[in-house]
């Protein structure tokens, strides 16, 4: 399916609409976007993770980046179907944080298994500390169960939230064009892509 | 968290606004364990933050071993072909061979080339 190529993949990861379908392609775009959204962590926060492991003079490419991402998510999607057949096995319905850390031992990341006790330790602590951060965590997680990204947000802090996370996967962006984007959901979209298509010098739209 | 935090973490670039203490987005994490399966009912707090850390140190075991890769190659530019090599090298990432053999058919090749340095580094 030419959709699902990565010659038709611009920098930040979203796919192109397909160009037998122009009438639909604003339709087609938000519904891929939406999913490139949910299936891959973003490429910015693994590419930076990837360059903490590799000398100052090296390099990454981004088909690399790409290909990382859609491990990570592999390797989620592997670790949490091992911890939910344990729980089924148990008769329980709620995958919890030592669950997680059985299937990762089972699947044989075991030098794993300290560093994440740590992490979660430390967590605790922070989180005993300064109580602002679950909290703005956990708002973020219910809101965005309940409510489309682009459906306006009355409530200033969470369209801050929105606009750094498109930062965060779409750098050549100003803040002011993300608040844009939230409130003209196709519009800005095309517009977006359409910007995506000249820094990326390829001509995408019209393959 | 406060309008001036949000924005603070805005302006300075997002991340401690949008991940708290986490290098990853934990309802991104929460979206793709829900989507690994019809079983996977309810997820506690603490397994995205689990995760979180979990995905950060497999990411750079992935890349680490890559670069290896990249290495033997004699270059200094990480590609799809490395992680492929690294992947067929690496028993814990076998889930992860068919994933990246299909992105990708120079993956064989690159395989290969690989046994071809070893053989001449044995001889």
């Amino acid at each position: 399916m030419e959709d699902e190529s990565h010659n038709n993949t611009l920098p930040n990861g979203f796919n192109t609409g397909s160009p037998e379908s122009p009438f639909l392609k604003t339709s087609t775009t938000t519904t891929q976007h939406n999913k490139e959204q949910d299936r891959f962590l973003p490429i910015a926060n693994v590419g930076r993770i990837m360059k903490k492991v590799i000398p100052p003079n090296g390099k990454i490419s981004k088909d690399a980046k790409e290909t990382v991402q859609e491990c990570v998510s592999e390797f989620i999607s592997f670790v949490t179907g091992e911890a939910s057949d344990k729980c089924q096995r148990e008769k329980r319905k709620t995958i919890n944080g030592d669950d997680v850390i059985w299937a990762i031992t089972t699947l044989g990341f075991e030098d794993y298994v300290e560093p994440l006790k740590t992490y979660l330790q430390k967590y605790k602590e922070i989180e005993g500390e300064k109580l602002s951060i679950p909290k703005q965590m956990r708002s973020e997680q219910r809101l965005q169960q309940h409510h489309n990204n682009y459906h306006d947000q009355n409530n200033q802090p969470f369209n801050g939230a929105y606009a750094s996370s498109n930062l965060i996967s779409q750098p050549p962006y100003v803040p002011t064009d993300q608040k844009f984007s939230l409130t003209f959901s196709p519009n800005s979209i095309q517009s977006q892509l359409r910007q995506q298509d000249q820094i990326d010098s390829v001509g995408h739209w019209y393959e | 968290m406060r309008q001036a935090g949000a924005y603070s973490g805005l302006l300075c670039g997002g991340v401690s606004g949008r991940t708290g203490p986490h290098s990853l987005p934990l309802a991104r994490i929460k979206k793709i364990m829900k989507n690994s399966g019809e079983g996977v009912k309810m997820i506690s707090g603490e397994a995205p933050i689990i995760f979180s850390k979990a995905c950060d140190l497999f990411i750079e075991e992935l890349t680490r071993r890559s670069w290896i890769m990249a290495i033997q190659g004699k270059r200094r530019t990480l590609h799809k072909e490395d992680l492929a090599s690294a992947v067929i090298a690496t028993d814990i990432f076998d889930f992860l061979i068919t994933l990246v053999s299909n992105s990708d058919s120079h993956a064989v090749g690159g395989a290969t080339n690989v046994m071809e340095v070893e053989t001449i580094d044995y001889s």
